[in-house]
Parts: C-alpha cells; structure tokens; sequence
C-alpha cells in the first residue's frame, strides 16, 4: 500500500514536472551575451551534411555554422567568440527555452504551431529548401507519378515527411513511407534498393548521390515538392535581439547585391559606391547605434564570413563536395527568392 | 526529549517521517517552481495537441492509420507495433535462449565453443550494430521485379516476404489470437480439474476454435473480396497478399539473437544451480533421464530463473526502441517523429515514459504471478 | 602416500581420444562438428578478405577506395583524431589522452585487491577524477580552460563510465538497504524508486535530466549538464545495481544476523562486517554483467548532445569525402567498445575463479 502511495506520488510529481516548460530570461538576450563574452549558438549530435560538420581538427564547419559565426561577430565582433553546444533535433526547443542556447541556427522550418505554441520568434529566412526527389535511373521514372506504388525512404522527424505526404496526397498518388532516423541508414536503405527514390533536402540529396557506388545510377527528379523558409528561432518576447539577427542577414544579402565579399571589403569601405554601402560598412555613423551595436558590426561580419553567395558556394555550392546548384537560394536579381531590406 | 530519541522505535518514526516529508517537499517544490517558469514564459502546454492530425504517414500498423490521423492515434499504433515486436521477440529469444544454454552445458566441444562464441559476439556487440546487419543482409535481396518466388504463390525480395492473405482485418487477427488464449486457458483449467468434465474439455476446445474462425472469416471480411488474395506485381510492388516487411523481421531477429544471448546464460546458470545431489537422488529412485529432467531438473532450474528472466524481459522490451535506427515505427519512433513535428518534447517525453512505465508493469506483474505459482510451497512455515 | 595413486585409464589421454571424446563422439555429433565448422572458418576467411587482404591503408591511396571493395581504412587516418578527441581543441589533445589514461589507470588499480578498502578506494578514486579535471578542464598552471561542452571522444565515454560506477555503487548499497528495511515508509519510497527508474528506457531518464531538470529546479541548482546528466545514469545504473545486491543479501541465511545481532553487533557493523562482503561475492557475475551493459549504454549520451565516442564516429562519416565509409568507422568504433567490454568480462572471470579459491 505505501509503496503504491509512493510510487503514484512520484509519478505525480513527475508528470506535473514534465507537463510545464518556460525558463529562461527573454528580453534582454544581446545583453546577457556581451556580459558573457561568446554566443550560444546549435551545433549537431554528429553532423548534418553540408550545414554543421566536424573537420579533422575537430572545428565546426558548414552553412549553419557560418550564420552562427556571423551572428557572433555582429554583436561581439569576432566570430570566435562562439560556443557551439551541441544538441540533437528533438533537444533545440527545450534547450532554447531553458537558456541553454541563445538562438537556434540549424535548418529549422518556420511553422504555425512552433511559432505560436513554443514561445519562439522567427527571424526572416535566411535558406529556402527545396525537397527533391532521387531516384534511380532504371525506373525510368520522369515525374512523381511514375513512382505510384514506389517506397520512398525520408528522413523520421523532418517536414519532409509532411511535405511528402501533402504533395503525393494531392495528386493521389500511393506510396509507401519508409522512415530512418539518420543519414547513413537512409542511404544504405536507398543503394540496396529497399526504397525506390530518397526525398530529402537538395544538400542531403546531392551527397547520397556523390557516395553513391555508381553515382550514375541515381538522378536527381526536376520536380520540387516544396519550399521550406528555414528562419533563426530566439525566445519570444525579444524584440532587439530578432532585430539584430534580421538584419544580420538582410547585410549578408545586401553585401552580395552591392558585390562587396570577404577580399575587396576593405578597398569598398574607403570608396564607398553609394551612401547605403556607405552606411552597412560603418563608414558614416548610424548602422550600429539603432541596434545597439557598434557601427562596423556589417563590416566585421563581412571580414570575417564573407557575403551570403560565398558562404553558401564555400560549404554547400560549388566549392564543396556537393556542388549544390543555388536555385531559388539565389537574389531576386538571379531569378533567386532572396533579398535584402532597405537600409535607410 | 533527546531520550526518547534514543529508543528505537521512536527513531524509526523519525527516519520516516523525514524520509516523507523530503519526497514530498521535494515534488511539491518542482510543482511550484515549474508553474512559476510557465508563467515567466507563456509557453503553451497540455495535451490538446493530441487531437491534431499528424501530417505524416508510418509504413507498418496494425490498426489503420494515414497522414490525417491524430496524434493519439499515431501514439496508439507506434505502442502496439512495440508490443508486438517486443512480445514475439521475448518469446522467441526464450526459445533460443534454452538452445543455447542447453548447448553450452553439452559436452559437445564444438558445440560449446559455438554456444561461447555466440554467447560472447552477441552479448558483446551494441545491440544497434546487431540490428544494422540483419537489417543489411535482408535489404540485399533482389528487388521486387526481381523477386525469388515462392512455389509461385509467395515471394522473397528485398521489399520483405508477401504471402496468400485471407481476406480478414488485422482486428479480427487480434480477436482471434485472444480468444485462442482464452479457450487454452480454460480448456486447461478444466483439463486439469480431474473432473468428468475433463474428458471433454480438448474436443469441446477444438469445436471452440473452429467456431471462433468461421465466425470471424464471416463477419470479418469485406463482402465481395476473394477469400483468399494471392500477391502479384504490380509496378513498383507487390499487390495483394500478406506482407511481412524487412524492418519488422530485422528487428524480431535482433531481439531474439542478442537477447538469445542473455537469456542462454541464465538458462545456463539456471540448470547449473540445480544440486548434483537431488539428480543423484532421482536417479537412486529409479526415475528415468526423461523423468529427472521433467520431474526434478527442469522445475528446479525454472525456479532459479524467473527472477532473472523477468529482470530480462522488461530489458529487452526496453530494448525495442532501437527499432528507429531500422526504419521500424515502434512507439519509441513515432514519439521520437511526433516531437520534432509538434515540438511538445515535454509531454511526449511524458508519454513515452508513461506508455513503457504500463507496459513493463505489465511484464512485472505477469512474471510475478508466475514465480509465485512455481515457487516451492514451504509447508514447514 | 603420493606414489601409491593409480594412472588415469589410457583410453582417456592423447589428442586423437580427446577429439573422439569432445568432437566426433557419436556420428551426430561428428556432422555437427564438421558443418559447424566449415561455417566458422568460411565466416573467418570472408571477414579476413574484407578487413585485411583487400583493404586500402594510407590516406594517399585514398582513390583506390572503391565502393563494395575491401575495408577503406584511409577514413580512419583521416578523421581517427576526431573520432577519438571529439571537438576537444586540436592543440590540446595531450591532455585528453592523459586525462584517458588517467581513468583507465585509476580504473585499472581499483581492480587489484590491495587497493580494496574503505579508506583506500576513495582516495585512489578522489586522486583519479582530480587529476582528469585538472587535465580536461585547465584553468591552473597555464593551461587554457577547455568548457564540458568540448568535451568528446574516448575520455568522455570513459568518464561517464567511471563516474557512473563510482557515485552509482554506494548508492546502490543504500537502495538495497533501504528496500530491506524494517520501517515500512523508507521501504516503500525505495521500492517506488528502483521499480520505477527500471522500468524506463535510459533515454528517456537523461532526457529529462538534461532538458526538463532545467524548468522543475531553481536556478542554483542546475549545475553542468554533464554533471546532471551522470547523476541521473548513476541513478539509472543503482536502481539495476540494488536489485542485484538485494538477490545477493537475500541468499545469506538469517542466521548469521541474527547470531552478529547477538554479539550486540550495530546495524552499521553488521552490514560491513557480515552482510556486505558475503551479497559482494555472490552477486560478482551479475555486476561484471551490469558493467558492461553500463559501458555499451554511454553511447546513449549523444541523444542529449555530448559527444562520446559514437557521436564523434558519427560525425567523422558526416560529411560529404567520407560519408560512404561508415562501415570502417562503426567497425573501428566497435572494436574500442569490445577492448573495454572484453577487458571487464575476463576481469569478472578471473574474480569469480578468486572468490571460489577464496571459498574452498
């Protein structure tokens, strides 16, 4: 009898505990990360391809990487004043809200009910994935509807699940999910031929075909599921700090459009072309103070990452090994979905 | 007032009540605390998204489920995939597990050095490796088009096993199997009784069984489907038929391998616990090897394994969740999909919890009812 | 006396009548043998081929990896410092290795008998962990401070291991205790405890050890996440490691506390003197079981974000030159975890043939 009481008091206690998150110091975030000197941003358990690695030496590499290196920069003024905490995809919500990270940088979709629900605010997107197709060449199949019946292996506890199901249902085509928790076992499944068509993120894609024992026997389908905003979560209720990530990417953008990169950043801020570039590199007052930040913060950010298309060539474009094509990631000025905000 | 300390039994109420009241303070501290931060944060919470639809689709359940189910129901059909998997493989893990205990005490050489190499890869090697190789070696079968018949009416490819199917409902298999249990169950009591009755207690059980399955083939399948559906290609897969799946079978294999294993040693140590003299003393008595073993070997050693074997059971049910590393959506895959798509970790993690905390009480309570019948009746006290 | 004893029977002695007796003794047995056998060595050859004879070795022959070829070992060059340090700072591996060995020495003499001892072991292990901090984390004689979150690799996995056993042991002794006690209340919320944690994937334990202790605990209590995160394993492993010493107090006969009860022997005294030792000895197999069971399960960590051993194998095939290698890298990574896991099992072994000796 007592131990029953026992037992039952503790599950009690365990499920109140469990049943009623909400930590964390929202409001003043940019402050709590000068007073400590380095920012808390999302690594991975292992590694996402393309976005967060581990080089040989053990530094972390890769396209969200870079936004956290520039984020750091912006507001401290040198990307090494970064800690990257490593956190699996289940664990990013609650380590935000609990503080152990500031900000969340890892190829996280904007949804209703993560905006609304969890206590997080969004910054703008700053990488639109695609959700592709690859496939093999002997099925010979040119659209989704040539996959009717096929088994289609996605990755457990991504949007890609979601998106799948939405765009084969619309079309009323039948298939068959196969879902793994990780990158290799996804991969396998597809070589072995346990799946018919591997639906992921280009990037992801991009590689499994590369590794492939003989690339030439995938392809990789025309046809876009769905585009899915990636945006930088922050606690809500921050309003500076979704200012100050907002427009670190609008100036990663706008250095693109203006042709300023990590090399001529420098010749560009003593002959500025125009009064607004003028102005993202510091070089007249004003940039800084209105974020709370130092007037160069555009200029350092730019030093020491480069612009948007280089950070994107250097870890997932054509400089890397997954020579992923820029696609709808290009400016507005490409025939891209991207764009910088006026800066006045 | 210290004096009374010093007695014994006022010392023992101290303990307790101390020992109470910190439990208590404590939970009621986390309580108050969590409320205090959800009212810092604003975070909503609860269960309601619960009754929200998923979005997204698993490959395997045994009730019916889509992209537009709720969650709860999503949760309900990852848990019976766990159970499933879970209760074939303690069942045949068991069964491997008395061969490999009964093959280590042979006196076989080659015999043992396999039963100890078995024993010593299997327990050895993570589980999650385990699991990878099978799951490798079945998707390296050929592919659907070309898939190795069966005596034409089944076939064996790299999409798993398909099979002739009678026309009935995954409910109905579970009716079926239920109400077997419980005609065994009373077939036995009354079998046992040593009544009048008992003489017809097994022709009164078949009869039973028989009924059960016109029953359920009449009321359970839909009106104009053939009885009997047989597999054929269509496209890119099997249509029709009864299909097993890779993920399911590398995952039954893994758990009856590894826990094979485990369960082999205490089948050893359960047997070697038995005392040479009791055999020794069947053996003065007359009885017959087949006799020791049935009358004074095998219960002994059963006895001596229950309370391993149970501690065993509920590992290796825990032990399922391994199932998300092979594309197998047991509920450990499903809760684990459902928090990255709703972000409510906490409850779901509460879930999680709660839905292994039901199923290995379960196991516990029925293990223990089992050890209490088997253990022996100490008449002297 | 000696020379009086008789000869064993000739029949028995000699290989050819050793082989008779132990492998062909009746046909069945004989087939048995030979299929067996055969298998074994065709398993051996297969795996010979893969891991050895068709296998590329060095970095610069890198090209020469060929996908459903022999084993790729370039990747182990490579990335081999990453799998092994984590994201522990380039320049400062020296100190992980060290800390490493630090561990595995500390761990290596706990297991000789003369360092068995109440004021002893402590020390040995007080000195153990204070030298890995001192390593692993810096901040004194000019080493650089290197936070938990770096952490990563062998050392991490072989701390939490150590850590785990250290704090969970004496924990486990108190569980056991306490569900044996007399006072109903302290039974009850034991009992509660132990039935409860066992029944709960350890996942599931450090999750909400690392993610939810934050929103039910304040501020100051937190801690390091990785000093949460052990705590909550060290309860995991206690509640399994009681009801193994529980089976072994169960099996001494009541007798003999009832007799130390006596001698007006104290509660304490007779559960040092008298209880302890003889549950120790008896219930030795099922422990050296639960550690290694305990060694395997580190690997669980990297669901909370460490980087032990698995993790950092993980994240050596994650990323795009080496991600088709991933059968090198668990095959490598596995080996590590059987060194340790077969080093302990053998330490089990030569403790069970002690405690006979120490019997008869």
């Amino acid at each position: 009898m007592t131990r029953k009481i026992s037992s039952l008091l503790c599950s009690a206690a365990l499920a109140v505990g469990l049943a009623s998150p909400g930590l964390a110091d929202s409001g003043e975030t940019v402050a709590t990360i000068k007073e400590r000197g380095s920012l808390l941003c999302t690594g991975h358990n292992g590694s996402y391809l393309g976005f967060a690695e581990v080089d040989d030496k053990g530094k972390w590499t890769g396209f969200d990487i870079e936004f956290c290196k520039a984020l750091a920069t912006a507001i401290l003024g040198s990307p090494d004043k970064l800690q990257i905490i490593p956190v699996s995809w289940a664990q990013r919500f609650p380590a935000l809200q609990s503080g152990d990270i500031d900000v969340i940088i890892k190829v996280t979709g904007w949804t209703m009910s993560r905006d609304t629900e969890l206590g997080l605010q969004f910054s703008r997107p700053y990488f639109i994935g695609p959700t592709n197709i690859l496939v093999r060449k002997e099925l010979e199949a040119e659209t989704s509807a040539d996959l009717e019946g096929g088994v289609f292996c996605i990755n457990a506890g991504t949007s890609i699940e979601r998106i799948v199901a939405d765009y084969m249902g619309a079309r009323g085509i039948e298939y068959e999910a196969l879902n793994f928790e990780k990158g290799e076992e996804l991969r396998s499944a597809l070589y072995a031929g346990r799946c018919d068509a591997l639906a992921g993120f280009g990037p992801f894609l991009a590689a499994t075909r590369f590794n492939a024992p003989n690339p030439d026997d995938f392809v990789i389908m025309d046809e876009v599921l769905a585009l899915e905003p990636e945006s930088i979560a922050a606690r809500q209720g921050d309003d500076n700090f979704i200012d100050v990530i907002n427009w670190m990417v609008s100036a990663l953008l706008m250095a693109e459009e203006n042709g300023i990169t990590q090399a001529n950043v420098d010749e560009v801020r003593a002959n500025p072309p125009s009064a607004s570039v003028e102005r993202l590199l510091g070089a007249s007052p004003g940039m800084g103070e209105r974020l709370g930040l130092s007037d160069d913060w555009a200029y350092n950010v730019i030093k020491a990452v480069g612009n948007y298309g280089e950070i994107y060539e250097r870890t997932v474009g054509e400089q890397s090994a997954y020579k992923l094509p820029r696609g709808k990631n290009h400016l507005w000025l490409n025939g891209g979905l991207l764009y910088a905000l006026v800066l006045d | 007032m210290l004096g009374i300390l010093r007695t014994h039994k006022a010392r023992a109420w101290l303990y307790q009540g101390l020992a109470l009241a910190a439990t208590l303070g404590l939970a009621l501290s986390f309580v108050l605390i969590a409320r205090q931060n959800l009212l810092d944060q604003g975070i909503a919470t609860g269960f309601g998204f619960l009754e929200r639809s998923t979005g997204w689709p698993i490959n395997f359940a045994l009730i019916e489920v889509s992209d537009r189910s709720p969650y709860w129901r999503m949760l309900t059909a990852g848990l019976l995939n766990t159970l499933l998997v879970g209760l074939l493989g303690l069942a045949s893990a068991t069964l491997v597990g008395v061969a490999i205990g009964l093959i280590r005490i042979s006196s076989n050489l080659v015999l043992n050095v396999i039963g100890t190499t078995y024993v010593e890869i299997f327990r050895n090697v993570p589980l999650i490796l385990q699991a990878f190789f099978w799951y490798a070696i079945l998707t390296h079968l050929p592919s659907p088009r070309r898939a190795i018949p069966l005596m034409d009416i089944g076939f064996l490819s790299n999409r798993g096993l398909v099979l002739p199917a009678l026309d009935i409902s995954a409910a109905d298999v579970f009716l079926f199997a239920a109400g077997t249990a419980l005609i065994l169950y009373g077939a036995a009591r009354l079998g046992g009784a040593g009544t009048r009755a008992s003489r017809w207690a097994w022709p009164l059980a078949l009869a039973a069984l028989a009924a059960l399955f016109v029953l359920l083939l009449l009321t359970g399948r839909t009106p104009e489907a053939p009885l009997l559906t047989l597999p054929e290609l269509r496209g890119l897969r099997f249509v029709g038929g009864f299909e097993i799946k890779p993920e399911f079978t590398a995952l039954l294999i893994a758990i009856t391998v590894f826990g094979g294993a485990y369960i082999g040693e205490i089948v050893r140590g359960g047997f070697l616990s038995v005392d040479k003299g009791r055999i020794e003393a069947a053996r003065a008595l007359g009885l017959k090897g087949f006799q020791i073993n049935r009358f004074v070997r095998i219960p002994l050693a059963l006895r001596a394994m229950l309370p391993a074997l149970a501690n065993q059971y509920v590992w290796l049910m825990k032990a399922t969740t391994i199932g998300i590393a092979i594309g197998f959506p047991d509920y450990f895959m499903v809760v684990s999909t459902s928090i990255n798509q709703s972000g409510q970790t906490m409850e779901l993690m509460a879930l999680l919890m709660g839905g292994f905390l039901l199923v290995n009480y379960g196991i516990g309570f029925v293990m223990n009812r089992v050890n209490a019948r088997l253990a022996i009746k100490d008449r002297a006290g | 006396m000696a020379e009086a004893s008789l000869a064993p029977p000739a029949v028995d002695r000699g290989p050819l009548a050793w082989a008779r007796r132990r492998l062909f003794s009746s046909w069945l047995d004989g087939l048995v043998t030979l299929g067996f056998g055969a298998f074994v060595l065709w398993v051996f050859f297969e795996a010979l081929d893969w891991a050895v004879l068709g296998a590329v070795w060095s970095l610069e022959d890198k090209e020469l990896c060929a996908p459903g070829g022999g084993a790729c070992w370039s990747v182990i060059e490579a990335r081999g410092r990453l799998i092994l340090f984590g994201l522990y700072p380039f320049e400062q591996h020296w100190r992980s290795t060290l800390a490493c060995l630090v561990i595995v020495l500390t761990m290596g003499l706990s297991c000789v008998p003369r360092f068995w001892g109440v004021r002893r072991l402590p020390l040995l292990w007080l000195a153990g962990f204070g030298g890995f901090m001192l390593l692993m984390y810096g901040g004194v004689f000019g080493l650089s401070v290197v936070t938990t979150e770096q952490w990563g690799g062998l050392s991490l996995t072989v701390l939490i291991f150590a850590s785990v056993v250290v704090i969970g042991m004496p924990l486990s002794v108190l569980l056991a205790l306490a569900r044996r006690s007399d006072m109903p209340v302290i039974r009850g919320v034991a009992g509660g405890i132990i039935d409860v944690v066992r029944s709960l994937p350890l996942l599931t334990i450090l999750f909400a050890a690392a993610v939810v202790v934050p929103f039910v605990v304040p501020d100051w209590a937190q801690g390091d996440k990785l000093v949460r995160v052990i705590l909550a394993f060290a309860v995991f492993f206690a509640c399994y490691q009681a009801e193994i010493i529980r089976a072994g107090l169960q099996a001494i006969p009541p007798g003999q506390e009832e007799a130390a009860m006596a001698l007006g022997m104290k509660y304490w005294r007779r559960v040092i003197d008298i209880l302890l030792p003889q549950a120790f000895r008896s219930s030795l197999p099922a422990t050296i079981n639960q550690f290694v069971i305990t060694f395997k399960e580190t690997s669980i960590v990297t669901i909370i974000g460490f980087f032990e051993i698995m993790a950092s194998g993980n994240a050596a095939v994650g990323t795009g030159d080496w991600a088709g290698q991933f059968i090198e890298v668990y095959v490598f990574v596995g080996a590590i975890y059987f060194c340790f896991v077969f080093g302990l099992s053998r330490y089990g072994a030569y403790l069970e043939r002690r405690a006979r000796l120490g019997q008869a």
